[in-house]
């Protein structure tokens, strides 16, 4: 009986710390929101960027590519946002902090799309590229018209991993103190003293956003196959 | 009626490497002429069709087009293709397109025509393939020989010059070999130039006026469809006949 009673009490005093700080939270997953769909979309577009750089065979280019890719994948994203944050202002290029997350997160996320990119690309077959050359059509037109739709609609399984790692990422802007998420679940837990409630809302804020960009990407799958049997 | 050459081949080498696939082919082909290349399977006749159209780069020996040598810069290139139709054995329709779609990416991307134009353009041809109640499906649900068909009318929407065949029913189940055979029948009747690698022997008989027998990157024959299977000389060629009949 005595301990039905203290686990009662435990849920309830649970349940009432996880009420009055779950809209706490808001303005900070709001932050967390900002920086994954801002870092994503610029990713994206570094990724397109890159590809397109890497696909003009040019020597040079695909040397600096190649480089910005293997720094990216060859440094932990922690150390990428301190660079960014502490390193950068040494030689005179200065960025808010809201700046400096965002690029950094872009920048990380870019390498990674521009290589999902480059591999559905690759994996068009070299059919469709000699029935676009055979129609008069050129290497850009090729590009735009024919490749580049069959290889989007290829990469986003894996866009959507690298979307969801994305909104993962972010909570690493809190080392550069940026009041997401997880540097608000840090705060909450310090005032309470009371870390399980507080991290149990933070864990449900990122599910809940997780799953629903999942939902949307298999939305989209699912309206990219209308042309398969 | 069949006097202007529209195409001409001179001295044509292409290698591989160090593999000699085309050792020098002269050919010229004249408006309206259909003319099937026959040979063995490796002695060069993809090769050829693809290096008149540039898919593959020669290796030495020019082009001319109309009268006028096709230069290889990008754009002389492109043109060039341009008016040249390309079938391929397996197809290559647009998997992302509808077949409406599929037939009229030339015109509207190359030719920058009006897409209502190209549209009722491309409507037509594919009435004239048979498949005006396919137009907007896509690829993926057609079968190979409807497939072959959508491709020969994409490359119509192009109105070639000239169009090149490389094995367009090698792919094809049997019973649907007709199908195609029958579009290009039809395109034969209609005056278009042609040049048509087949195995299908029977068919190159009936719609050739001349036939090649290439053979280790050489025209070894080259004749009228009498002069080849009635009457042929090269002693490779005779046993390349038996052993396909
Ligand atoms: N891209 C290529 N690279 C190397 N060898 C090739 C290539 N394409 C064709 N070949 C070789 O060239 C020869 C002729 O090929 P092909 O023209 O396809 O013959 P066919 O169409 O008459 O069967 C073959 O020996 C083939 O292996
Ligand atoms: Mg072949």
């Amino acid at each position: 009986m005595r301990v039905v009673s203290e686990l009662l009490i435990e849920i309830k005093q649970f349940l009432s710390i996880v009420i009055a700080f779950a809209p706490k939270f808001l303005p900070a997953v709001l932050k967390t929101l900002e920086l994954s769909v801002v870092s994503i979309l610029l990713g994206t577009l570094f990724g397109l960027v890159v590809v397109a750089l890497k696909l003009t065979k040019l020597k040079t280019l695909e040397k600096i590519t190649n480089g910005y890719i293997s720094i990216v994948r060859g440094t932990p994203l922690l150390l990428q946002l301190y660079f960014i944050f502490y390193g950068l202002p040494l030689i005179g290029l200065e960025f808010s902090r809201s700046t400096s997350a965002i690029i950094g997160l872009a920048f990380h996320s870019g390498a990674y799309i521009s290589e999902i990119f480059r591999g559905s690309i690759n994996s068009i077959h070299y059919g469709q590229e000699e029935a676009g050359k055979a129609l008069g059509m050129s290497k850009y037109q090729i590009f735009i018209h024919i490749i580049l739709p069959q290889a989007f609609k290829r990469s986003v399984p894996a866009l959507g991993n690298q979307f969801i790692i994305a909104v993962k990422d972010s909570s690493l802007a809190s080392v550069i103190t940026i009041t997401e998420t997880m540097l608000i679940a840090r705060q909450f837990v310090a005032a309470t003293y009371n870390p399980f409630p507080i991290l149990f809302i933070a864990g449900v804020y990122y599910y809940v956003i997780i799953t629903i960009i999942s939902r949307l990407l298999r939305r989209l799958e699912r309206r990219l196959s209308v042309n398969e049997r | 009626m069949k006097d202007k050459v529209i195409l001409e081949i001179n001295n044509l080498h292409k290698s591989f490497d160090d593999l000699e696939v085309l050792k020098g082919i002269d050919l010229s082909i004249h408006e309206g002429e259909v003319v099937s290349i026959i040979g063995g399977s490796g002695s060069g006749k993809s090769t050829l069709l693809r290096c008149i159209n540039y898919l593959e780069k020669k290796t030495k020996g020019e082009i001319y087009f109309e009268g006028r040598k096709v230069e290889s810069t990008p754009k002389s290139r492109n043109e060039f293709r341009a008016r040249v139709g390309m079938v391929f054995q397996h197809f290559y329709l647009f998997p992302h397109k509808t077949i409406i779609n599929n037939v009229m990416m030339g015109p509207v991307i190359v030719k920058k025509k009006d897409k209502r134009l190209a549209r009722e353009s491309a409507y037509r041809l594919l009435e004239k393939v048979g498949l005006e109640e396919k137009a907007d499906v896509y690829p993926d649900m057609l079968s190979g020989g409807q497939k072959q068909r959508v491709a020969i009318a994409r490359a119509l929407a192009m109105e070639p010059d000239i169009m090149l065949f490389d094995e367009p029913t090698s792919a094809l189940d049997p019973e649907l070999v007709g199908e195609v055979l029958q579009v290009i029948q039809r395109l034969a009747k209609d005056g278009m130039t042609m040049m048509i690698v087949t195995h299908e022997m029977g068919f190159a008989k009936e719609v050739s006026d001349k036939i090649i027998f290439l053979n280790e990157g050489k025209v070894a024959e080259i004749g009228t469809p009498y002069d080849i299977f009635e009457n042929p000389k090269d002693e490779r060629l005779k046993s390349f006949i038996n052993s396909i009949w």
